[in-house]
């Protein structure tokens, strides 16, 4: 054999006049160019014009050659064209190097061209070449032979090839697997909302096509396509059908409700045929048991202070009061209800289900649950309360927002009654938000909100005596517990703002009937609060502007235009603020569709309309992590000449990267080492949104350097956007958590520090006890969609720099850690399951150890209160129990029984005794943690704990779906369902004795305990 | 490790060659686990501080404890180093036997870049053996390993292994064979990004085709493929020495000198080798300009006996002797054709003639072109004719700047400027800031600071408000101080 080592003869040959000559140099070529393809590439100009040679017989075989010294050469895209004049001789299936990187070249291209082809018009429309197209095709089609569905899935997805993704899906061994992973493309990867759409209608197609259509997803699609009806008529087939059947339904029903969009929810319960024999009470009956309970506590907590007369020179305090009959009058219509008829079983589902999609069940469950299992710790607050100087009016009102969002929807108010001498400090605005904390902390409190917030609300007939400032706090207030479900308080909102002509109770008003309306798009309410902006009044303008956007959340309707008309119209700038954030929340969730919009408010002059720009931007694209809503924020961000501009701009840059928090410190990093404050605080707000609850280390590392920034405005937000991020993380998973509660006291109690910081510092305090330590943050629901009234809450809230009232709106995106069990009567039965993990991995953190003694004689006298100590202890005892951290008791302990002379109080005294010999023993041996607890339904389950949840097998009941997310309403499924249900009872007191015996030996017992939380004592006169 | 342990009453094994080792391959280890090239490079450092105190026992116990039992590599490996073993057996009996049965390790899986230095290793170990058939088999199973694998993480090794893949062949004078492979290689690498398989495999590329006088071949291939910022230092000394010689093949000797002139600069003053070849070539291309290398050039340390010969020959061509030139020619011939530059030397008698032509016309304002001839030692049947001929071509081409009275038969040189005078000495300095700068600026590039180091420098709250509270009081001071003044 020779060896040949130049190809110079071979390409001499090329320049032969005849055919053969130049045939037999292109065939020894085609073999030979792996080694040669420097030489040849100097004559490639010969072989390309061979291959235009009309009289040439091998076009093809010139044009193979050609392209592969294009490969060589790096000239992919001519390589490509060759390749695909080469026709037949380019075969796909060849395994070389050379074939894989064309056929990876071709569906790129491929990819390219038919998205632009799918976004131009119809009539530019290029025509794609056959020959790509083949190639792609017969690659899918390999792909789909070769079982690699998911690959032929993804590259249909992406060259928006809806037949091929269709045929692979139905082609796939394990469909609904298939489906599922699609769909979670469809949310992460899809970028197009009007292809998305075509997407979901394609899965709902296929979904529906399987054996055992998977309801849960298909209504979730339909959600997203906005079709009620069609949810509405597989709701009601299941209903029709049996057991299991309608707890499926119940089920797809708490999902939806989940997604929190109000305005689809109604349309499917008013789409479901009405119960004929149903009057409008009987949802209620459906919850009388957990209600009248909740109506006993209310009262418990209200007639307490019923006697302290001292306080009723305060317009403010004076209200608390007066609630005792008001709510007595409420408990006694609850519980007279007429026992109901007998109904169709058909009839009671309905009546059940619709009770879930109005959000009545639900929320009274959770309302249950928060109430329950709350586990905030008073002392803190006073803490804070004692450190914070008198006179700083901007401190006072932040203790008072932290003690709204320490509470919220617990219905504990115990702190404000409490402190009620102290609260008369709050004056003016202050007084506003102190009254519309009350709505914070009663949120889903529904049934009572309005006679709770009655004293405060204005009076029919002109102002009455009360001060327009809790009169408007008051109607925000209602707002804000009726946030999202508003049916009921609508209309008298509504009359409200009518009937005032002050613009503080406007203020209120505007803002509690946008919360209650919250994306409902009501033409008329819409109207009314138009003529409020209209009055061009600064304070009820601005309110009335974010009213409209969040009545018109994500309808992107014309009305923005309108809006963003007034905008340039008026000279205040507060109303423009406020407009512009309503126009942004207007735009929520149209991307594309949204652009022109934002390109106008994007380009406008005045640097307030640039900013509500860029809150578009991040509403628009709202947790999608699209690039070119990243680029243009970060374009923003370093370029616009106002600082406020840019500071929104890196904080908008949290919303788009919302659902992928691991990005969003990588973005900012940057930034947060930016010389300009604002940018700094931006990224700190940025990364603590979009990382909220996560705990994530490099979210925290990011943050940590900020909370000690030279400039308190940075402080203030690094602080609340590290209470964010930290929120329900245990010093078990990141030991960064004691030193940041540390850091938050030394703010707090430090004189010198300055007003901003030390204020966020109160507010992060607040939100990282959030709820009773029950909520966190969460954007994004279970089923990895956008939670939009957690959304619309969070950008709100971040409006406080401007408006410190607007805090409150961080409440809506608070959503309980809870897993409730429920059983077809949509009752709690008894059930309990294991987490399979350290306790003190996801558990409470432990309580603030009291002061010594001697601090303890210059308590005031109201720290006394029963209650407080009985909720102390109980938190106190529930971490011994468990095992975890043990705190000192303090030497009065014992004494304190002394005071509740009821059965309860003394067994648990009796009980914590028993404690502090078992806490001796501990302290010598220390205990090893157990690896694992149980829970008892309901229970606190914490995101990151959901893959540790087993399920008993032995269990009487078993989750209706187990590959759901074991967390928020789980539908049960009965086994036994011969046996007596044995339920939840969370009023029963506990057989004191036995409990607390073995409360301290065993783990199992100690869950009991928590289970049933001693509740407020009876009642009883103050004698000082 | 245990076996370690076990083994040392045993064996006289170094342990710290052994350590070392296991220190590479953790550091290997850890490299690849946090994607950071810096440790492989480190790795490599710390293997060839080891390298020549390898010894049979402790390749093969370090085999042992990075390769599973039974694995692929193992199995592959062992042989080669169990002949050693045994010619080293054989030589000295007392040495005991290896017992092979425990292994240190109970890996199941082993991470391709261990496995990979396991061959770079082994073949190092053979070539410094001098059993080159073994190390090519070696270095040959190690490149078909890698073309299986494909990790951004393995680049730093592959690039070794392929070095050494085409060294032990060039060694064994059978470097044609592996050309194919190479280019297969480097199209690879090209489409993997692989930049420093893509630098490294294009120098071997190219000492391959120069190896067989393949200029053309190698300039070809060197224009059509694409070339980012170089990675390595040692790869981008090499394909400038290479790019300097194909230059200066193509008569392209400006180029050329600044390509050899800069690769022997680059070049680590361990390379001894490599510089003196760049010196040498450099020392030609400069002969070829015109220009008279320094004599400092050949006094470098270490390197006056390898430049003897060149050195001999700058002074022929300074002194413009052609009858010297034509000796020392003869004289070193041998080493010119070991050196490759034979046919330059050919291209320079014309160089001497040429610098022989410039002193006369320097020394004499008038000469006749008899005397010329005669001064240049011309023996040809025509001297003066020739003479004649050489001088209007020095003059055309600006190396003299002289005119010839040809009906008088002799030369006018014309008065040198003064230089001075024009642009020269300004492109010169320009020419040295340009180049300092230069490196100025190649050195900030290449510094490497600490990450977040300037993080660590955050005050702490009470430091700022004190430094805060200074600055005020010092402020009032100087108003203070301003308000008195009036």
């Amino acid at each position: 054999m020779t060896v040949v080592t130049t190809a110079t003869g071979l390409l001499a040959m090329l320049q032969e006049p005849h055919p053969t000559l130049k045939l037999h140099a292109l065939k020894n070529l085609n073999v030979l160019v792996d080694k040669f393809w420097p030489e040849v590439s100097t004559k490639v100009s010969a072989i390309e014009s061979l291959y235009e040679d009309d009289t040439f017989h091998e076009p093809e075989l010139a044009a193979l050659v050609a392209s592969k010294v294009f490969y060589y050469l790096g000239e992919l895209n001519d390589s490509l064209t060759y390749a695909l004049g080469a026709g037949s001789l380019f075969d796909v299936s060849e395994d070389t190097e050379y074939v894989q990187t064309l056929v990876a070249k071709c569906v790129d291209e491929y990819i390219l061209l038919s998205v632009k082809a799918a976004e131009s018009n119809e009539k530019e429309k290029t025509v794609l070449d056959p020959r790509l197209v083949a190639i792609v095709e017969r690659m899918l089609e390999k792909c789909i032979q070769d079982g690699k569905i998911q690959q032929a899935v993804g590259i249909a997805l992406e060259c928006r090839r809806l037949d091929t993704l269709e045929v692979a899906i139905s082609r796939s061994e394990n469909s609904s697997a298939m489906l599922s992973y699609c769909l979670r493309l469809s949310q992460t990867f899809v970028n197009n909302r009007a292809f998305r759409h075509e997407v979901l209608r394609l899965l709902v197609k296929s979904y529906q096509g399987l054996q055992q259509p998977d309801y849960l997803n298909v209504c979730q699609c339909l959600m997203f396509l906005d079709e009620p009806a069609e949810v509405a008529a597989i709701l009601d087939k299941l209903l029709k059908g049996d057991k299991n059947d309608a707890l499926l339904a119940y089920q797809v029903a708490f999902d939806l409700f989940e997604n929190e969009y109000q305005k689809f929810l109604l349309n499917v319960r008013n789409l479901l045929p009405e119960p004929s024999s149903i009057s409008k009470t009987a949802p209620s009956m459906v919850l009388n048991g957990g209600l009248s309970q909740d109506n006993r506590n209310g009262n418990g907590i209200s007639a307490m202070t019923s006697s302290g007369p001292s306080a009723m020179d305060s317009d403010l305090t004076e209200p608390l009061l007066g609630n005792h009959a008001a709510e007595e009058a409420g408990d006694i219509a609850a519980s007279s209800f007429a026992p109901v008829v007998e109904r169709t079983p058909y009839a009671e589902r309905l009546t059940k289900l619709k009770g879930i999609l109005s959000g009545e069940t639900p929320i009274s469950l959770t309302l249950q649950f928060l109430y329950s299992h709350n586990r905030s710790d008073l002392l803190i607050l006073k803490n804070i309360k004692q450190s914070v100087e008198m006179r700083n009016s901007v401190c006072h009102s932040a203790t008072i927002y932290s003690n709204a969002l320490m509470h919220a929807g617990t219905t504990v108010d115990t702190f404000l009654r409490e402190n009620l001498d102290w609260l008369k400090r709050a004056t003016n605005w202050a007084k506003f938000s102190a009254t519309a904390g009350l709505g914070v902390i009663h949120r889903g409190h529904h049934q009572q909100g309005r006679s709770l917030m009655a004293p405060y609300l204005p009076q029919n007939g002109g102002t009455g005596g009360g001060s327009p400032y809790s009169e408007g706090g008051a109607l925000y207030a209602l707002g804000l517990i009726h946030a999202n479900h508003g049916e009921g308080i609508k209309q008298f909102l509504l009359e409200s703002l009518r009937n005032t002509s002050n613009e503080v109770i406007q203020h209120g008003a505007c803002l509690g009937l946008g919360l209650a309306a919250l994306g409902t798009a009501d033409e008329e309410i819409y109207e009314d609060v138009k003529n409020v902006l209209y009055t061009d009044s600064a304070v009820a303008g601005e309110a009335a502007g974010i009213a409209m956007g969040l009545l018109m959340v994500g309808t992107a309707s014309e009305k923005a235009a309108e809006m963003l008309a007034y905008a340039h119209d008026t000279q205040h700038e507060k109303i423009i603020r406020g407009l512009a954030l309503g126009i942004s929340l207007v735009l929520y969730g149209r991307e594309e569709e949204a652009d022109t919009l934002i390109e106008q408010m994007t380009g406008d002059q005045d640097p307030v309309l640039r900013y509500g720009g860029m809150y578009a931007l991040a509403m628009a694209y709202r947790g999608t992590a699209n690039n070119s809503a990243i680029r243009r924020l970060l374009h923003f961000a370093v370029s616009d000449v106002s600082d406020d501009v840019r500071r929104t701009a890196v904080l908008a840059l949290g919303f788009v990267l919302c659902s992928e928090p691991e990005q969003a410190p990588r973005m900012v990093s940057l930034l947060s080492e930016s010389y300009n404050a604002h940018v700094r605080y931006g990224a700190a707000m940025a990364v603590g949104i979009s990382c909220a609850g996560s705990g994530s280390s490099e979210a925290i590392s990011l943050l940590e350097p900020l909370t000690s920034d030279a400039v308190d405005f940075v402080r203030q937000g690094a602080l609340i956007a590290m209470a964010m991020v930290l929120l329900q993380t245990t010093e078990s998973r990141e030991p960064r958590v004691a030193s940041f509660r540390r850091q938050l006291e030394k703010i707090i109690n430090d004189k010198h520090e300055e007003t901003m910081s030390k204020m966020g510092a109160i507010l992060a305090q607040g939100i990282l006890d959030a709820g009773g330590r029950n909520v966190a943050i969460m954007l994004q629901s279970r089923t990895g969609h956008d939670r939009m009234t957690a959304v619309v809450g969070m950008v709100v809230f971040s409006q406080f720099w401007y408006w410190y009232p607007l805090i409150y709106f961080i409440s809506l995106s608070f959503a309980p850690t809870a897993f409730i069990g429920l059983n077809e009567e949509l009752r709690m039965p008894k059930f309990d399951f294991v987490s399979e993990t350290k306790p003190s991995l996801f558990g409470y953190p432990p309580s603030v150890v009291p002061p010594a003694a001697t601090s303890a004689v210059k308590l005031p006298t109201a720290v006394l209160s029963t209650s407080n100590r009985a909720k102390v202890r109980g938190a106190k005892r529930e971490a011994e129990a468990k095992g975890g951290k043990v705190t000192v008791q303090d030497a009065g302990a014992g004494a304190e029984g002394a005071v509740g002379g009821d059965k309860e109080s003394t067994s648990a005294v009796k009980d914590e005794c028993s404690m502090d010999v078992e806490d001796g023993l501990e302290k010598k041996a220390v205990v090893a943690e157990p690896s694992s607890e149980v829970l008892n339904n309901p229970a606190r389950v914490v995101p990151e704990q959901e893959k540790f949840i087993k399920f008993r097998e032995d269990s009487r009941y078993t989750p209706l779906k187990l590959k759901r997310a074991p967390s928020g309403f789980v539908m049960l499924r009965d086994m036994t369902p011969s046996e007596p249900v044995e339920l939840v009872s969370t009023d029963a007191p506990v057989s004191a004795g036995g409990a607390g015996a073995v409360a301290a030996n065993t783990n199992a017992v100690a869950m009991v305990v928590e289970d049933n939380e001693v509740p407020p004592p009876e009642p009883f006169e103050y004698v000082p | 490790m245990g076996q370690d342990v076990e083994k040392r009453p045993v064996e006289v094994v170094p342990p710290s060659v052994l350590s070392q080792l296991k220190g590479v391959i953790a550091s290997i280890e850890k490299g690849v686990l946090n994607k950071e090239m810096r440790l492989m490079a480190r790795a490599n450092r710390q293997m060839f501080a080891v390298r020549r105190q390898l010894k049979t026992s402790t390749v093969s116990a370090i085999m042992k404890h990075a390769l599973p039992a039974g694995s692929d590599a193992l199995a592959r490996l062992s042989p080669f180093v169990a002949a050693l073993e045994k010619s080293e057996k054989d030589m000295d009996v007392d040495s005991p036997a290896i017992t092979g049965q425990s292994h240190g390790s109970q890996k199941q899986s082993v991470l391709p870049e261990v496995e990979i230095f396991c061959y770079l290793l082994v073949t190092i170990f053979l070539i410094d053996q001098k059993k080159l058939k073994e190390a090519k088999a070696c270095s040959t199973a190690a490149v078909k390993r890698l073309q299986q694998l494909n990790r951004r993480t393995l680049d730093f090794l592959a690039a070794r292994v392929f070095y050494y893949y085409s060294y032990s062949h060039e060694i064994t004078d059978s470097l044609a064979d592996i050309r194919g492979t190479l280019l297969a290689l480097h199209q690879t690498a090209t489409l993997r990004h692989d930049e420093l398989g893509q630098e490294t495999l294009l120098n071997l590329l190219l000492r391959n085709y120069l190896h067989y006088n393949l200029y053309d071949h190698a300039e070809k291939l060197r224009s059509k493929t694409q070339r980012s910022d170089s990675h390595s230092n040692q790869q981008l000394c090499r394909y400038l020495f290479y790019l300097g010689k194909i230059r200066t093949i193509q008569l392209e000797y400006t180029d050329a000198k600044e390509c050899l002139l800069q690769a022997g600069r680059k070049a680590p003053a361990s390379a001894r080798g490599f510089r003196i070849q760049c010196t040498k070539w450099a020392v030609i291309v400069r002969l070829l300009l015109g220009e008279i290398p320094e004599r400092t050039t050949f006094m470098q340390p270490g390197m006056r006996k390898a430049l003897r010969p060149y050195f001999e020959l700058t002074n022929a061509v300074r002194i413009g002797d052609l009858e010297l030139f034509r000796h020392v020619a003869e004289k070193s011939s041998s080493v010119f054709t070991a050196d490759k530059c034979h046919n330059l030397i050919v291209r320079l008698r014309h160089n001497v003639i040429r610098t022989g032509l410039r002193n006369i016309s320097i020394a004499y304002s008038r000469i006749s072109l008899t005397d010329v001839a005669k001064k240049l030692h011309l023996d040809s049947a025509t001297p003066v004719d020739d003479a004649e001929s050489i001088v209007t071509k020095a003059i055309r081409d600006g190396g003299i700047d002289a005119s010839v009275d040809h009906s008088n038969g002799w030369m006018q040189s014309k008065e040198t400027g003064d230089v001075y005078s024009t642009q020269e000495p300004q492109q010169a300095f320009h020419s040295r800031i340009a180049f300092c700068l230069n490196i100025h600026n190649e050195a900030v590039q290449a510094l490497r600071f600490p990450p977040d180091a300037h993080k660590k420098e955050l005050e702490s709250a009470e430091k700022r408000r004190e430094r805060q509270q200074q600055e005020q009081e010092l402020a009032k001071h100087i108003a203070e101080e301003d308000d008195d003044e009036f």
